[in-house]
């Protein structure tokens, strides 16, 4: 049996009333929030944060292949599938890969890596997607958009949602589009693309998809459509034969906003929390064609499922204004000052700063962090071997910062005694007023600390967590 | 090294903003006075140490400035340079070579123009480790939240440092900010790294401070009230206290030691010291500080303070020149004024702040925060 074993979604803490979008602008902006990736975030640290969330205790050694998967990676040059799997420490010998192109990457993705486990070369995959796609202020897609990430690991054992069939259309169309030179989606015919470039495309893949699977589309339980809107989806549901009312999995649009490329593992991740073992379920992405994938929901799901989307939503932090939203994603200048991390440093600690590996002396036993020869408690030499550090702690002693040369005010700093030992001395992101204190449970994020020199360092920090 | 070495003169510039005078003007100023006070002149001087953190725009990073400001040459002149003891570190290296016996006379010199380079305290760090959120505030801030949180103490007990360190400072006509403020003052300043209010932290300052030290056996040839080096000491502990989990951040073992080796060398106990100039470069800094020099138990320094036992007329007045807080801090210098001042205070001439017939005072620095300490006991006689 192939399929899905794990699958988590990631949604940033930040949301945004969208009545704040169409205050500014004076538009009809909808009603309900959408998810705003903060600062110190991008579609490389989401992916991070729905890797670990995935990961949860699974054993990373099985793992044979990671798949990024955005159109919106903070790289143009420069593989972050690498970084995702350093952060999460998977093994070096994995195969790793980036996907990009149209938010149609994400089940591209999911769909490569079935096919390695199925032609055996992969024993277990892991796919990340993630999107913070950025639209022009003041246009329609403003308010739409919502930012995000989603994890699968996909493999043969402890399988919770086996794959049935698969199907793909590819079809050269102009719908959204970002070249080389723009920072912002830019969208043709809206009313004709969501039609014709979406759910025409969409529904002949999830057809040939059922029909290969020998499913009616009536008896579809859940339909995870990644979709440009929730009448786009609608609409392709139908053309598929499905009745959009009971079949769709319910959109995010009004919680986090359109995610792009994790949008259908998200999806599938919300159907999963509920769904019943035999329950089949089609998850399909579009762009330029589309891709659609048969699920049949497994006896595993119950011991297995994802943990509530709803329970992260519940924590979410307002965005106070129209001006912090685009400071947030990125619109306003930020200072660069500061001097760049050099490669040499990175390389030298990759271990230290991104596995987050510290020491453990083995004359006293003592966790230490950063890494060293000579023990900060016994002072025995060259008795230090390398440590993984947990990812979860408590924090030591605080100072909520309103000096430290950053661009949000203020900066809580804390000391954090981690689980099981080592103790670090971090910045504390997406904490509410009062939340930092002595004794608050944190964990980490991989997180955008700076940039200089034109490049970006990321490094952990820490979030309160209930 | 105790009674080996004399204090014959001291020097110090007024310190704050002192945009009309260049660093090597400063250290000019201070030298010169202390030349007039030790009543020699430059030819006497057989070496010098500058103490200077960031000597930036106008300093160099070599002893040079020194040199060059007081066209003092073709002698051995040191730069020391270790976080805030810098000026204490100097003076105490040139008690080093004076009972080694390399020189006989040593001009000490601490120096320091912040205002030539906008804020201080934001290291801009590229390390991963340290990057962006280090700022000397908030890693002050961090033992002081944890202090509180152990002790059950609040910003009302802080602000009673300032207040009287202020109080001080105003009686002081070379200290920076000179007026009296109020409890409620510093309580409703803006936050600048919780529970650090703007007057929980000293302010930033130009200045320079000087020192002329001898063998003890000829100090009475230019001096008839020399005061002694009574011990010194200094400690280095981790730079990093945030990775360390044994560190429990309720005060600092760099002063805790440093203050053990000066108090050995001077044979005396913490009981004997008459007034201290200590290291408040935040309220709770000078709190932790009475406790680690061995004022009071650790965990009552609060009280102590609440008590008024370290003010002017108190038991141990601390701070008597207005600390950091109020005098100033320019990093290098500030060690350097804390002997002027001790040992303005041994010769009873500093007129309304005087503290009643001290024999013994002590000077203290930390920086780091806690990664080095260094403390010096001045006497009389």
């Amino acid at each position: 049996m192939i399929g899905v074993t794990r699958i988590a979604t990631y949604v940033p803490r930040r949301r945004l009333e969208r009545s704040v979008i169409g205050q500014t602008w004076g538009t009809r902006a909808g009603g309900g929030k959408r998810a705003v990736a903060g600062l110190d975030e991008d579609s490389l640290t989401m992916a991070v944060d729905a890797v670990l969330a995935c990961l949860d205790g699974a054993d990373p050694a099985e793992l044979d292949a990671l798949y990024f998967a955005s159109t919106t990676s903070p790289y143009l040059e420069k593989q972050v599938a690498s970084v995702v799997a350093t952060a999460a420490d998977l093994p070096r010998t994995i195969a790793i890969a980036d996907f990009a192109g149209s938010v149609r990457a994400g089940v591209g993705a999911l769909r490569v890596a079935l096919d390695g486990v199925r032609a055996g070369s992969l024993r277990s995959a892991l796919v990340a997607a993630a999107d913070a796609r950025l639209a022009d202020p003041a246009s329609e897609l403003e308010p739409v958009l919502g930012d995000g990430a989603a994890a699968v690991i996909v493999g043969t054992e402890r399988v919770i949602a086996e794959l049935v069939s698969s199907a793909s259309v590819a079809e050269e169309f102009t719908y959204f589009w970002r070249t080389d030179e723009q920072r912002t989606v830019q969208v043709a015919e809206p009313r004709f693309g969501a039609s014709y470039g979406y759910a025409r495309d969409v529904a002949e893949a999830v057809t040939a998809a059922l029909r290969k699977a020998e499913v009616p589309p009536a008896s579809v339980a859940g339909l995870a459509l990644g979709a440009p809107d929730e009448r786009a989806a609608a609409e392709a549901a139908r053309r598929a034969g499905c009745d959009p009312g009971r079949q769709l999995v319910p959109s995010f649009a009004s919680e986090v906003g359109v995610l792009g490329t994790p949008e259908p593992l998200a999806l599938l991740a919300r159907a999963l929390e509920t769904a019943a073992p035999g329950d089949f379920l089609v998850v399909a992405g579009y762009g330029e064609g589309a891709d659609a994938l048969v699920f049949r929901a497994t006896d595993a799901l119950p011991g297995g499922r994802p943990h509530p989307l709803a329970d992260r939503l519940a924590r979410a932090l307002s965005v106070p204004s129209y001006g912090r939203f685009l400071r947030a994603r990125g619109f306003v200048p930020a200072e660069t000052a500061g001097e760049p991390v050099t490669s040499i440093i990175e390389w030298k600690e990759l271990a230290q700063d991104v596995r987050l590996h510290g020491s453990r002396c083995e004359a006293c036993g003592l966790v230490q962090y950063p890494q060293t020869r000579v023990c900060l408690a016994c002072q025995a030499r060259d008795r230090l071997v390398e440590h993984k550090l947990a990812k979860r702690g408590t924090v030591f002693t605080f100072t909520i910062d309103n000096l430290a040369p950053v661009a949000e005010h203020p900066l809580p700093m804390a000391v954090i005694d981690l689980e099981g030992g080592g103790r670090l001395y971090l910045q504390v992101t997406d904490a509410a007023d009062g939340e930092v204190k002595v004794g608050t449970p944190v964990e980490l994020t991989f997180r955008r600390l700076h940039e200089a020199g034109g490049n970006r360092n990321y490094f952990w920090k820490a979030r309160p967590v209930s | 090294m105790k009674d080996q070495v004399a204090v014959i003169g001291v020097g110090c510039t007024k310190f704050g903003d002192r945009f009309e005078r260049s660093y090597e003007e400063l250290i000019t100023d201070a030298a010169f006075d202390a030349y007039a006070d030790a009543g020699i002149d430059s030819s006497e001087i057989d070496a010098a140490y500058l103490g200077t953190y960031l000597p930036g725009a106008g300093g160099g990073k070599a002893a040079v400035s020194l040199g060059d400001a007081l066209r003092l040459y073709e002698r051995p002149i040191t730069r020391v340079e270790n976080y805030c003891a810098t000026g204490t570190d100097a003076f105490r290296n040139g008690c080093l070579a004076i009972a080694a016996g390399v020189a006989d006379v040593v001009l000490v010199v601490g120096a320091e123009k912040l205002k030539d380079r906008g804020g201080r305290g934001i290291p801009r760090l590229g390390h991963p480790l340290l990057a962006r959120g280090n700022t000397a505030p908030g890693l002050f801030a961090l033992a002081a939240n944890r202090y509180m949180h152990t002790f059950g103490i609040g910003r009302e007990t802080l602000a009673r440092v300032a207040v009287k360190n202020h109080h001080n400072g105003a009686l002081n006509e070379k200290a920076h900010l000179r007026m009296e403020i109020t409890a409620e003052q510093v309580l409703k300043a803006p936050i600048i790294a919780w529970p650090f209010g703007l007057f929980d932290c000293c302010p930033t300052t130009d200045g320079a401070a000087a020192a002329i030290i001898c063998r003890a056996d000829r100090a009475r040839r230019f001096k008839k009230d020399p005061v002694f080096v009574k011990g010194v000491g200094l400690a280095v502990t981790t730079g990093r206290p945030y990775f360390d989990p044994t560190f429990d951040y309720l005060g600092f073992r760099s002063t805790q030691a440093a203050a053990r080796q000066a108090y050995a060398m001077a044979g005396v106990a913490p009981r004997d010291i008459d007034f201290a100039e200590v290291h408040d470069c935040f309220t709770w800094t000078e709190i932790s500080n009475i406790e680690d020099l061995g004022f009071c138990a650790k965990g009552e320094g609060g009280r102590m303070v609440e008590e008024g036992r370290t003010a002017l007329d108190g038991d141990i007045p601390v701070n008597p020149s207005g600390g950091l807080k109020s005098f100033g801090h320019p990093i290098g210098a500030s060690g350097v004024r804390m002997i002027y001042e001790c040992v303005t205070q041994l010769r009873d001439e500093a007129g309304a702040r005087q503290v009643r017939h001290p024999e013994l005072g002590l000077a203290h620095n930390v920086g780091g925060p806690g990664a080095v300490s260094c403390v010096v006991v001045l006497g009389r006689g």
